[in-house]
């Protein structure tokens, strides 16, 4: 990994939604903190998928909790964001806003 | 949680779909996650709107689980396809030269020839199926986590294969006989399945290991 990669948008939103939940991040937080936030339908399938490729990429790292009953016995996976994530979405927001910079956004194209 | 929650379960088939998808270590927790927000939904909007809320989100999970595999592991899932294509060449002709290996051998033709015309036609079309699942189950085996990403590749291309041949028959005005059509396409489906299977045994295997038999 060159670690100079930037992040795409669900990866970033995914990221920021981590970075949010701190220790309470699991499949269902994440997906429930993007649609209330975002407004927009998530699969957990998504989620996890986004999650798979981050922490091949080093930029999430994940551990198990418990089984419960109410989860069938399943154990729910935590995830949290490591420093080369941090600095990922750092590099990701400075490239947007040097991109947005100046651009008179919202009467033109709202 | 309400009592109504801890009752209900979600559609059977749908937890199966995922379960088949899902990369083994991630199964168990993406499982969990759909089942806790289902039994949130199901005690709160009730079970019809859960039930559809979780179907829906099988089918939307599934895709991006399927198209994941591509990404993160496209050596794999290159390689066990064009492995299993070759396999699949290989093996293709044993069950006929088997099955004519075995009515010769005890004269079928002349003692019993309505069994010899059930094996030389129906018999070998079992045997081409019989011999796609191995291929399908071998191909599992060697995809692991992504079984079920690989036979499906493997079914499509088989899928188009035949049905290019198929096109190619009539279009030519050659004899098409109609009632072999489904043993045409059972290929893929038999080479599919032989994935689930593999795939579901090793589930099994995972839940069994991790909880000593706890569901």
């Amino acid at each position: 990994m060159s670690g100079r990669d930037s992040l795409g948008e669900f990866e970033h939103i995914i990221v920021l939604a981590l970075l949010r939940l701190q220790d309470r991040a699991y499949g269902v937080t994440v997906r429930q903190e993007i649609e209330s936030r975002t407004g927009r339908e998530v699969s957990i399938g998504a989620v996890y998928a986004t999650l798979e490729r981050l922490e091949t990429k080093g930029y999430v790292k994940s551990h198990r909790g418990d089984p419960t009953p109410e989860r069938g016995g399943r154990s729910k996976r935590f995830f949290r964001v490591t420093a080369m994530g941090v600095a990922a979405v750092n590099r990701t927001q400075r490239a947007l806003q040097s991109m947005t910079e100046g651009l008179d956004l919202i009467p033109r194209y709202s | 949680m309400t009592s109504l929650a801890s009752f209900v379960r979600p559609p059977r088939i749908a937890v199966w779909l995922v379960d088949l998808f899902a990369a083994s270590r991630e199964a168990e927790s993406l499982l969990g996650d759909m089942l806790e927000e289902f039994s949130h939904l199901a005690s709160k909007s009730g079970v019809a709107f859960a039930r559809k809320w979780y179907w829906r989100q099988t089918r939307n999970t599934i895709t991006h689980l399927a198209g994941n595999a591509f990404r993160v592991a496209p050596g794999l899932i290159a390689a066990t396809v064009i492995g299993g294509l070759l396999l699949h060449r290989l093996v293709s002709g044993l069950p006929e030269r088997a099955i004519f290996a075995v009515l010769h051998r005890y004269q079928v033709f002349d003692h019993h020839f309505s069994t010899y015309v059930f094996f030389a036609t129906d018999g070998i079309a079992i045997g081409h199926v019989i011999a796609s699942m191995l291929v399908g189950c071998v191909v599992a085996l060697a995809a692991e986590d992504r079984e079920m990403v690989a036979t499906m590749t493997i079914g499509f291309v088989l899928c188009a294969i035949t049905g290019a041949a198929v096109w190619a028959w009539v279009a030519t005005g050659q004899t098409f006989f109609l009632g072999a059509l489904p043993w045409y396409f059972a290929d893929w489906f038999a080479i599919v399945v032989g994935g689930a299977m593999v795939r579901t045994h090793r589930s099994a295997a995972t839940i069994l290991s991790s909880h000593g038999g706890f569901h």
